[in-house]
């Protein structure tokens, strides 16, 4: 099929096709020669190159569509709102060091764990993973870019400027002050006045977009732009993990969303969906928020178990054991968690009957992580292990995770859970599960990964050291707060009275905070190190089994000069010489090869859009449609306008458009030059 | 000298109808976010009923002729007015797959008019709802859910507005005809979502 | 090749001693102690506690053993070893029974805790103390408790505040709502918590088999002073606590001498009239904490400060300075005014 056909009407076979007929162009066989090859890729190289080329400069940072660069983007935004998060919680740990501390008021106290809360989960966590999964998923699954890079772009400014918003805010001694979770009627128009919590509510309005269109993106680039052969069995245990938290995130997050609406409307426009007095109700408020909020602990979650498996076949050396037990793990995990968010409501008046169901499921959701705890032990065992930093994270998720997920089971129990919820015993086991889950998987993935993010490896010694600290300074932060929460301490308290006898425990924690942090700086220093002069990394340092190590380090713009042909669930490990090789698509434009759900076979050559200011525009209108709302509801008119503008030069700044000189040009070149696959390379 | 097989994929097109095209998933998965939304928002509403003994709440007046029903004149108008631009819309979904531009033009110009007339109607069932945003619970979630799905109304016209233009000014390329396809499964989602909450807000109430 | 690194057995043993640690730990008392009960619906928590408790300490050692076996071959060999895609029929097949039975045990592991919580939540149900118990009426407020004693006979009904008197071995039927926004009433050894919501009621009881004094504190944040939201329950014998509901019946003292005369006067005609009720006199308002006992009670502040002359003076002349945030505004009384005061108020017992 042609271009000029394209442009022109409509050609004539086009015209016969009927809504059920397959694609007409079918991918074809062939054969070519090493040397045929070789030349041909060193003709094209330039031209792709030329075609992916990213925007430099500060015009750049503003339209760059790369999910390589916007992942990156992601990521270190992500982890400066971790460091800041951290900031926070040694403030309260200072805070709560001796009893009657004043170091900081009731008031700033209540903004920082506020803060520290909101920002750990909706701008660290979720984001971070989310990034992880853009970076990784089109290297690990054969394409050029993830399936909707100007939607990412938007993704990422929204998320930026919800961030921005809240520290804006929290600066200027207007941060959010009624927890993470901003129950009613506290949250309320009544109980909060001010901008406080307005604030808290818009910016959950810009992360869970952000995260929204992240999921759509991992979900579109995963199930559609797959490389040939890798069909639904033979997906990386890491992008599995990516589809499971993203349709996690589709069906959780609207709940937030509405949630955070109604406050929003109850504190703008005077409506009562919480307010007692006129038949709004407390309660469903909290249905909302953990409905959406216990699938948001999986969907932290889910993407650090992708990251743990990676790792152990790398470092193991050996195929994972039980890769369909694994999988449907993943998957059963998504569908329990759902059936889960009462168990924070068990303090709350609602019917026994309902509660022991809900008991029943926070129990059963064990069995899946049981069943992966055993199976990564089991590929494990036996395997001859090289410990390496990364591996080491992972052990160390064993520990504190299984601690962690017992700890669960015990506030599953509706009687137990009513002694110590809302205690300090939640802490503890909230920090297990999120920073033994998540975090330390995280840290794995830091050291596992950024040979390929930077092309040098991290200090292997500064990564003992990081763990050691890490470890020793986690435990010793949080395993005294199961005691103190058994002895009685709430949680959210800003002091307490030396009678109660809480002192040595919470000195001997925020102590463990000190050791904690300056693991996180070994890290950082670890980092700033290595990006000067840190050793050369190569392709595949570790010898690992998936496609993003078959290309160089850092990737090219264009991630694979040819899409490769994956040949078993160990791409690089199962690769063979006489593998057949993918050639064709056009050098002149951004294209990627699309492929089917189940087998990923050949389907389209999908068009890339490149490099737009519009997202970026369309972001804006969204900060404009949101932030002035929380001042005036006419915001919200000027910014549907606003919105409407931007997305309609969005939609008219059509990529095919744009690139229409590039396509006539490249026109005449498609049909040359048969373009060739890089074989995964032998390790 | 070896030899390597290829597939040489050049001949594949850049763009094919519903499954094949990563827009489709793009486009439903979004639709997924929106009607797990509009699931929860029914949810709410039944939540917020059990708050009431009488739904929408009596409401004490010196005129005792006074009916706090939402009144059936422009939600029905506008559920048939949406229903039937379901048929315009199929034809001109068949129209784009075929490849046929005329039709595809008088067609959606067809629906882009009913979808602006939905949005004028959608104006007078706010005033048809006894209540304000304000006045209770009850209000607030009425005036919630036919917002919002008045936003959709009009992001969807939106949509086809801007289609439309697309196929009068410039070309009736494959991209577009895909584009049209989609808007097209937007609009069957619309409607159908509009049904079933055209139920809930106008027949839940009288149901007692 | 392959190597015995010490990092492994490290890493189990920092967890085995940080696991001793805390079983130390685990025994002490405190008014304020879940695994310290003094009553049976505390006793039956505890009971599942430390069944859960032990339970998941074996399980998890376990796993970490498993984990410590797993490690025992090691190689700092490079990265070019050819990976194991093909282990033997034999080995994947042993990992596989093992993983089928340790999951196995994991799911009887979990039925066992679903039926000790079940039966244990059961038991908590079962007891129907609205037989012949006493029954209050609990409501929170931004930041203290309003103690109201429900009775047939309609003279025995009255309100106090923060200190919860209740007979020994009689079980005692709260009825929680909240004033203004969501707290939690939660008595750690007596029994676990339940919300006060705006808007609802919701009950539990309680019993305490021991005389004492058992701290309780407000459990779900409640903004500026959640932290400093306690109360006290005093469990005592019957007698001692007729006695005392006999007292709290009464309406307040008569000023008595000159001082406490002009200590009422300066209650009335300064702000505290606004906020506090004295039952006997004309004040009262329900905004702040009901003085008619005032004088008999421990503490005030909401269980913050032990209520001696000293602490209630500064406290009313500066509240904030104690309990920043809450709703009693500073007073700027002269010292003799504030003394008067003082000694009216220690005089209400």
């Amino acid at each position: 099929m042609s271009h000029e056909k394209e442009q022109k009407n409509i050609s004539h076979e086009e015209a016969q096709k009927t809504q059920n007929e397959v694609p007409t162009g079918k991918p074809s066989k062939s054969t070519i020669t090493d040397e045929e090859l070789a030349e041909a890729m060193r003709q094209e190289r330039e031209e792709l190159e030329k075609t992916w080329a990213r925007p430099t400069g500060v015009w750049g940072w503003f339209t760059d569509t790369d999910h390589k660069a916007i992942a990156k983007r992601y990521i270190v935004t992500a982890f400066v709102f971790f460091l800041l998060g951290g900031l926070e919680a040694a403030l309260m740990r200072i805070q709560l060091a001796f009893p009657e501390n004043h170091f900081l008021n009731p008031d700033r106290y209540n903004q920082v764990f506020t803060v520290h809360g909101t920002t750990m989960m909706f701008l660290f966590a979720v984001p971070i993973m989310t990034a992880m999964g853009i970076y990784f998923v089109p290297l690990m699954i054969g394409a050029r870019d993830v399936a909707f890079p100007r939607l990412n772009v938007y993704g990422y400014f929204v998320y930026l400027i919800g961030g921005l918003l809240l520290y804006t805010g929290f600066f200027l001694n207007t941060g959010p002050d009624a927890g993470w979770f901003a129950y009613v009627p506290l949250s309320g128009p009544a109980y909060s006045p001010g901008k406080r919590v307005d604030i808290w509510a818009q910016m959950i309005t810009f992360t869970e977009i952000s995260a929204l269109v992240g999921a759509v993106i991992v979900i579109g680039t995963a199930f559609k732009m797959r490389a040939p052969g890798m069909s639904l069995n033979r997906i990386p245990l890491f992008v599995w993990a990516q589809i499971v938290t993203a349709f996690m995130i589709i069906f959780a997050m609207p709940a937030v969303m509405l949630a955070s609406s109604f406050l929003a409307s109850d504190r703008l426009l005077d409506t009562h969906f919480f307010n007692p007095a006129e038949g709004g109700d407390a309660i469903l408020y909290q249905h909302l928020f953990w409905f959406f909020g216990h699938p948001e602990v999986y969907i932290i979650f889910i993407p650090a178990l992708g990251f743990i498996s990676p790792i152990i076949i790398t470092f193991a050396r050996r195929k994972i054991f039980g890769y369909v037990p694994l999988v449907l793990s993943l998957i059963s995990t998504g569908f329990i968690g759902f059936g889960l968010w009462v168990h924070h409501m068990f303090a709350t008046p609602i019917p026994q009957m309902g509660q022991s169901f809900f008991t029943a499921a926070s129990m059963m959701i064990a069995i899946p992580s049981g069943v992966q705890i055993f199976c990564w032990i089991a590929t494990l065992w036996g395997s001859k292990l090289n410990i390496k930093t990364p591996l080491l994270f992972v052990l160390g998720f064993f520990a504190i995770f299984v601690l962690g997920g017992l700890t669960g089971l015990m506030l599953a129990s509706v009687p137990l859970d009513l002694q110590i919820h809302d205690t300090f015993f939640v802490v503890a086991h909230l920090h297990y599960v999120l920073i033994g889950g998540s975090v330390f998987p995280l840290f794995g993935a830091f050291y596992y990964w950024f040979p390929k993010w930077t092309g040098r490896m991290l200090s292997e010694r500064a990564g003992h050291l990081n763990f050691w600290l890490m470890f020793i300074g986690f435990n010793l932060v949080f395993f005294p707060m199961h005691q103190l929460g058994l002895n009685g301490m709430p949680r959210r308290v800003y002091t307490y009275l030396p009678e109660t006898g809480w002192g040595t425990l919470n000195l001997i924690a925020s102590i463990g905070a000190f050791v904690l942090a300056s693991g996180v700086l070994v890290f950082i220093v670890n980092a700033v190190w290595a990006l000067r002069a840190g050793v050369i990394a190569g392709d595949n340092p570790w010898g690992a089994d998936s496609l993003e190590w078959s290309i160089p380090s850092p990737p090219p713009n264009y991630n694979f000069h040819n899409i490769p042909v994956v040949q078993g669930r160990y791409p690089i490990w199962q690769a063979t010489t006489d593998a057949p090789i993918v050639r064709g698509l056009n050098t002149k434009k951004r294209e990627t090869l699309v492929t089917s759900v189940m087998d990923a076979q050949p389907e389209l050559r999908f068009d890339i859009p490149g490099p737009s200011i519009w997202p970026l525009m369309v972001a804006l209108a969204t900060a404009v449609t949101f932030i002035a709302g929380i001042f005036t509801p006419w915001a919200f008119l000027v910014g549907a306008i606003l919105a409407g503008i931007t997305l309609t030069c969005w939609f008219f700044a059509d990529p095919n458009y744009e690139n229409k000189h590039a396509r006539e040009t490249g026109e005449k070149s498609e049909k040359v030059a048969p373009r060739a696959e890089l074989q995964p390379k032998e390790v | 000298m070896s030899t390597r097989s290829v597939i040489d994929i050049s001949g594949l097109p850049h763009h094919e109808f519903d499954t094949y095209d990563p827009v489709w998933w793009g486009n439903n998965l979004l639709l997924a976010i929106e009607t797990s939304m509009f699931a929860i928002l029914i949810a709410t509403y039944f939540y917020l009923r059990q708050n009431f003994a009488l739904w929408p709440p009596p409401v004490a007046q010196l005129t005792a002729t006074l009916d706090p029903l939402p009144q059936l004149t422009y939600g029905t108008l506008n559920t048939l007015l949406l229903v039937l631009s379901c048929g315009p819309m199929i034809l001109t979904d068949k129209a784009a797959r075929q490849g046929n531009r005329g039709v595809c033009q008088i067609g959606l110009v067809i629906c882009v008019l009913c979808g602006l007339g939905a949005v004028v109607l959608r104006g007078f069932e706010f005033s048809a709802v006894y209540f304000r945003w304000d006045s209770n619970a009850y209000g607030s979630v009425v005036w919630f859910m036919l917002g919002m799905h008045m936003l959709h109304l009009l992001v969807l016209t939106t949509e086809s507005v801007l289609l439309a233009i697309w196929i009068f000014t410039r070309e009736f390329d494959m991209k577009h005809r895909v584009d049209i396809v989609t808007v097209a499964v937007y609009w069957y989602w619309v409607t159908a979502i509009w049904v079933l909450l055209y139920a809930i807000i106008y027949f839940v109430p009288r149901l007692g | 090749m392959i190597e015995t690194t010490r990092t492994i057995p490290r890493l189990i043993s920092t967890l085995i001693a940080a696991l001793c640690f805390a079983s130390c730990f685990s025994s002490c008392g405190g008014i304020q102690n879940s695994i310290n009960p003094a009553g049976p619906n505390a006793e039956n928590i505890s009971r599942l506690w430390w069944l859960m408790f032990i339970v998941c300490s074996i399980v998890f050692v376990f796993v970490m053993i498993a984990l410590l076996l797993a490690l025992r071959k090691r190689t700092t060999e490079a990265a070019d070893r050819v990976p194991m895609l093909e282990p033997s029929e034999e080995s994947e097949r042993r990992r596989r029974n093992v993983v089928i039975s340790f999951t196995t045990i994991t799911v009887i592991v979990l039925f066992v805790f679903l039926i000790a919580s079940y039966s244990s939540g059961r038991s908590l149900r079962l007891n129907d103390p609205t037989k012949n118990g006493l029954s209050i009426e609990l409501t929170g407020h931004q930041w203290w408790w309003e103690v109201r004693y429900q009775d047939v006979d309609a003279s025995n009904i009255f309100t106090t505040a923060n200190e919860i008197h209740i007979p020994v071995g009689v079980p005692v039927m709260f009825s929680l709502r909240g004033a203004d926004v969501i707290h939690s009433f939660w008595v750690p050894n007596l029994a676990g918590k339940k919300d006060l919501i705006p808007g609802k009621i919701s009950t539990i009881w309680l019993q305490a088999d021991k005389p004492g004094v058992y701290r309780g504190q407000c459990a779900e944040y409640c903004g500026l002073q959640h932290a400093k939201m306690a109360l006290w329950v005093v469990a005592e014998p019957q007698e001692q606590f007729n006695a005392w509901r006999q007292n709290q019946t009464q309406q307040a003292m008569a000023a008595a001498s000159d001082t406490q005369k002009r200590g009422q006067q300066i209650f009335f005609s300064t702000t505290c009239v606004m906020c506090h009720a004295i039952n006997g006199t004309p004040a009262g308002s329900n905004i702040g904490p009901n003085l008619t006992h005032v004088g008999s009670r421990q503490m005030i502040g909401a269980a913050t400060l032990v209520n001696t002359r000293d602490h209630l003076a500064q406290w009313i002349r500066d509240s904030q300075t104690f309990k920043p945030g809450n709703r009693m505004p500073q007073n700027n009384l002269s010292d003799a005014d504030l003394q008067a005061l003082v000694e009216y108020l220690q005089s209400l017992k």
